[in-house]
């Protein structure tokens, strides 16, 4: 009797399953002709997650979050907090274009990627009489070139790129980018570059005294053919694994961002940090809502926790990053506050840049990169 | 290596060389004595056959001689070589595998060229001895045919060809006829006595099946139990066997336990378990024996005489009644029950007009020259 | 007419569908056998290729963009040399992977399927595939940790070494494996190893070793039968097993990506750099359509040349 039962259920289920196969297969190929690749539409949020408020998701760096951040937001809010993590901004884009976006209501893009996500349709407007706090940041991230008005995004930390190299094992410190070339010798296969196009680029143009953001064909090849004479030195390009093998003692120099630097260093002194004197990358990491996000309430919410100044400066003194809230870096104590690898002096930062991005001409950095990386 | 000089095949004297000879082998695996000390001796350009039940111990003698196995003791000598450890690929000697053992990636050209290409030989040597064997198995229309595409005797022949190609001292056939159906069987029977007269090789061969055994045969030995029981030619182990073991196995026969109960210069009689009283010639194989002895006696089937009639020539008659009749075409198998109580089969020439009815009283007789007497002393 | 010949005596009937049609019915049944198989075969391996292939003909495709077939430029763009280069360092992963595997596994499976003892074997066999059950990447990190500058294979190297200084002999340099080909192919075959043993054991415990002492028999010494016997015999487990791991290693990805550091870019992650980096989903198909075109004509191949013995 029971088999019985179960066939019967059985087979309307899968008479279904069948149609709605046959459905998705003939959608596909009718409309094969001019059809979009994973066309994103705001999606009515899904009442599974708006019913019950009680959760927010996060699409983050994996090093911007720890448990305790996660529980004081929610002991003060009552949501839980999910967080997936991304490694690169590249990645993330991908996976809300295919329609990730209404799967989170928190993201963190960097600069370039703002504007980026921004042209794109991707990113809520925010509204600006729902966030409190924004004027408690440093001037020049009230009205940021990325993102002017700060109408997409909210700043949630800053740094450079440089240099992280260990000062025991290297007789003369790296001051400027071209300290990889002169020194390939001593620095052979145990340097690391970031796997990152725009970084890697920019540096080596930076170096030969041009943009970070040049859209010049013939000062790119140049950059490149520096780099290029450069390749037998390099281990390999990597944004994360190098911080283990530079502790480890296997490298000699890492091209890394601030935050990062400071973290090593904490492990271990002698990785110090240096800005390279020709002038680097200035990024910002920021907080934003895609357009087809679920549970924006719970998202304002975040935002307006992490600009909490108490917040800010405890997450900065534990994760490693540069605020931008300045009443927050008041109540930073004196040994981070004036720790010159998170906060440079301002003629440092003077001669950095923001990476920008160039739209169509980003294919030539491409081009160049994928020839960088794979011969 | 392989001169094998033509030598009148029945010559089985003491003057003629040996080819293989085994002293005192033994062979243990995992502790089990497959050979115990077997003694053999095999003339240049005899059949040799190695006879015996499955698990005799035959073929393990044959792969000794081979070299698959190396002996746990005693000494395998070939050609007045010792090769008690001498790896197979050194050996003067090839064998027919039982099942052949092709190579069924290489064609029959290629399979029986595979020695001839080991040893390096020139090209159109090659060619032509392989062409030859083809010619000597009759198997040139198969040239380019791979093994899994011919029939059980074709392949029987590619495996003669692969070993004969070899012009190996001894060729070891290892129960060689024994996957092909009775026909062929015959055929592949008559080709090999034909095969061994024209070559002259020493051929040892190993099978279970004693008519092969008894009618390609030059010489056999008996196995059992890992020890040669007897070795002869086929009509002295089928006339006079040493054994009970070897009556009993090789054709039918009727075995009588008992004891010796007189000798003298001619006859010996023995009465048996069952109280019947026999009169048996004396031969060389009771020579030795001594009264009270227990021994056996053995009739074979077909020298029973069946009478309606009490015989009253001198010999063993003894009164019985049909059990059994069976007809077998060219004889009638019977089944006779004695009074004493002893099931003897008697073979009677199909000469019947009608086969008689079970339950016919019927008389036994044979005479004291068609049974034989032997000590039980190996075999209880 | 040479069915109608070869057909079973039946009247001369024109029309002989009564007879043709309770056959072809069972054909059909037998082909609902094919039913779930072939759906999830449909629906996620055929689709998908299509889809794949269709995208792989729209120039620059980027993700959010419109599906226009149009050309094929992103098939000229797998052809500049750059991409040439990743393609033969691809082929020359898998490829080294795979003879690596098979010099290391024949011998192996070899042993284990003939000449160990029975009552081992199984345990043996469990105990080379054992690695199997830890995660690949965590096999991978095991690597980096025993290859890396600093690494256990290099303290090993560079410690004092008293029968060396004894000798005279100067100490042995830090090898500099990580980073570069040979710790990829040193991590791959490691990870391949188990497969190709398996495999090749499954076809050499099917051996007749008779033809082993055939070949014996025949004058062949052991290495000769090896060669001529036991090889050929085993060839279409040896082609399974290559091939099995050339494709595999074809598309590895985390390998090459953790061991192999700057210079040692191989189709899978330029694939997937052009879905996950640089959004250049066009090309990315285009490399992804000439990378099932490679694997097939490897298949194709074995099958034309893998089995000869099968094949009569």
């Amino acid at each position: 009797m029971t088999n019985d039962l179960r066939l019967s259920q059985f087979y309307p289920t899968r008479r279904r399953f069948l149609k709605t196969a046959a459905a998705a297969v003939s959608g596909l190929a009718l409309s094969s002709c001019g059809w979009t690749l994973a066309q994103v539409r705001p999606k009515p949020p899904s009442n599974k997650k708006t019913g019950a408020n009680k959760k927010l998701y996060i699409y983050t760096w994996s090093s911007y979050t720890d448990e305790d951040l996660l529980k004081s937001f929610t002991k003060e809010t009552g949501i839980e907090v999910i967080v997936a993590v991304y490694d690169s901004n590249e990645t993330m884009l991908a996976k809300i274009q295919i329609g990730g976006g209404a799967d989170y209501s928190i993201i963190y893009p960097s600069d370039y990627m703002v504007r980026q996500m921004r042209d794109k349709g991707l990113l809520l407007e925010l509204d600006q009489d729902r966030l409190i706090g924004l004027d408690n940041l440093l001037p020049q991230f009230q009205n940021p070139v990325y993102d002017p008005g700060n109408s997409y995004s909210v700043p949630l930390s800053w740094g450079t790129t440089g240099l992280i190299y260990n000062s025991k094992t290297l007789k003369q410190a790296p001051e400027d980018w071209d300290y990889l070339w002169e020194q390939q010798q001593v620095l052979s296969r145990r340097i690391t570059l970031l796997d990152d196009v725009r970084e890697v680029m920019g540096a080596t143009l930076r170096m030969l005294g041009y943009s970070y953001n040049s859209q010049d064909p013939a000062q790119l090849e140049q950059a490149y053919k520096k780099l290029v004479s450069l390749k037998p030195t390099i281990a390999s390009f990597s944004t994360d694994t190098w911080k283990e093998q530079i502790l480890a003692g296997d490298l000699l120099v890492s091209m890394g961002y601030s935050a990062d630097a400071v973290e090593v260093a904490k492990e271990n002194p002698s990785l110090q940090y240096a800005i390279p004197r020709s002038g680097t990358s200035l990024w910002t990491d920021t907080m934003i809502i895609p357009a087809s996000a679920p549970n924006r309430d719970a998202a304002y919410d975040w935002i307006n926790f992490m600009l909490q100044p108490a917040v800010a400066a405890q997450v900065c003194e534990r994760l490693n990053f540069a605020t931008p809230n300045q009443v927050a870096i008041k109540q930073l104590p004196p040994k981070v506050s004036e720790n010159l690898s998170l906060f440079p002096k301002e003629s440092v930062l003077e001669k950095c840049e923001r990476i920008i991005p160039l739209g169509k001409f980003n294919q030539v950095y491409d081009r160049y990169w994928t020839q960088l990386t794979s011969s | 290596m392989s001169q094998t000089a033509v030598q009148n095949p029945d010559a089985k004297g003491t003057d003629t060389v040996l080819d293989v000879e085994l002293r005192k082998v033994f062979k243990v695996f995992n502790g089990e004595t497959a050979v115990r000390g077997v003694d053999l001796e095999i003339h240049q350009g005899e059949f040799f056959s190695i006879l015996g039940p499955s698990g005799c111990g035959k073929t393990t003698t044959l792969r000794l001689i081979a070299g698959f196995e190396m002996p746990s003791a005693g000494e395998v000598v070939i050609q007045g070589k010792s090769m008690t450890y001498v790896p197979p690929y050194r050996r003067p000697v090839n064998t027919v595998f039982q099942s052949y053992a092709l190579f069924n990636h290489l064609t029959v050209w290629e399979n029986i060229a595979f020695g001839l290409r080991i040893k390096g030989l020139p090209k159109a040597a090659i060619a032509e001895r392989v062409k030859e064997t083809l010619k000597l198995v009759k198997m040139e229309a198969f040239t380019n045919r791979f093994p899994t595409q011919l029939s059980g005797g074709q392949q029987q022949r590619v495996a003669l060809a692969r070993a004969l190609v070899n012009r190996p001292a001894v060729l070891l056939l290892d129960e060689p006829l024994g996957a092909l159906d009775l026909k062929l069987r015959k055929e592949m029977q008559v080709e090999l006595t034909n095969l061994h007269q024209d070559l002259g090789l020493t051929f040892v061969m190993v099978t279970h099946d004693q008519e092969e055994a008894l009618s390609l045969s030059d010489r056999i030995s008996v196995m059992h139990e890992g020890k040669i029981e007897q070795i002869g030619t086929p009509s002295e182990i089928y006339e006079c066997p040493q054994s009970a073991f070897v009556a009993d196995f090789i054709g039918d026969t009727n075995l009588f336990g008992g004891r010796v109960f007189a000798l003298d210069a001619s006859e010996i009689q023995v009465v048996t378990e069952t109280k019947m009283k026999m009169v048996v010639q004396k031969q060389s194989a009771s020579m030795s024996l001594n009264p009270q002895e227990a021994v056996v006696v053995s009739v074979r089937p077909e020298k029973i005489q069946l009478n309606l009639e009490p015989s009253c020539v001198q010999g063993n008659c003894f009164e019985g009644r049909l059990k059994h009749v069976m007809y077998l075409g060219t004889h009638v198998h019977c089944v006779v029950e004695l009074t004493s109580g002893d099931r003897i089969t008697v073979k009677q020439p199909n000469t019947f007009a009608s086969l008689p009815d079970p339950q016919t009283p019927v008389y036994a007789y044979w005479t004291p020259k068609d049974c034989l007497v032997l000590a039980c002393r190996d075999t209880a | 007419m040479s069915t109608q010949i070869s057909s079973p005596p039946t009247p001369p009937t024109p029309k002989s569908e009564p007879q043709a049609s309770p056959t072809a019915g069972r054909w059909l049944g037998y082909l609902g056998l094919l039913g779930p198989a072939g759906i999830w075969l449909g629906l996620l391996l055929v689709l998908p290729t299509l889809v794949l292939f269709e995208l792989s003909l729209v120039p620059g495709l980027e993700p959010g963009g419109l599906v226009n077939p149009s050309g094929l430029e992103n098939y000229l763009r797998v052809f500049e040399p750059v991409n040439l280069l990743v393609m033969k360092r691809s082929l020359f992963f898998a490829g080294g992977t795979t003879v690596i595997c098979l010099l290391l596994g024949f011998p192996v499976a070899y042993w284990i399927a003939l000449l160990a003892p029975t009552k081992w074997r199984n345990l043996l066999l469990v105990g080379f595939v054992l690695p199997l059950w830890t995660s690949s990447l965590l096999r991978t990190y095991a690597w980096i940790t025993i290859l890396r500058y600093s690494g256990v294979l290099n303290t090993l190297l560079t410690s004092p070494n008293p029968w060396l200084s004894n000798l005279g002999l100067p100490t042995i340099p830090r090898l500099e494996l990580l980073n570069d080909w040979p710790a990829v192919l040193i991590g791959m075959s490691y990870g391949y190893l188990p497969y190709m043993v398996l495999i090749l054991y499954a076809s050499l415990e099917k051996l007749d070793r008779r033809l082993l002492e055939a070949a014996s028999d025949l004058g062949a010494n052991p290495i000769q039968t090896f060669c001529q016997v036991t090889v050929p015999q085993t060839m279409p487990g040896i082609a399974a097993a290559s091939l099995l791991v050339f494709i595999t290693g074809l598309g590895d990805f985390v390998d090459p990506e953790l061991l192999g550091g700057d210079s040692t870019m191989t189709i899978s992650r330029l694939i997937y750099n052009q879905f996950l980096k640089t959004n250049q989903w066009g090309f990315g198909s285009a490399l992804s359509m000439v990378l099932i075109m490679l694997v097939s004509i490897a298949i194709a191949l074995l099958l034309k040349f893998g089995d000869r013995s099968a094949a009569s």
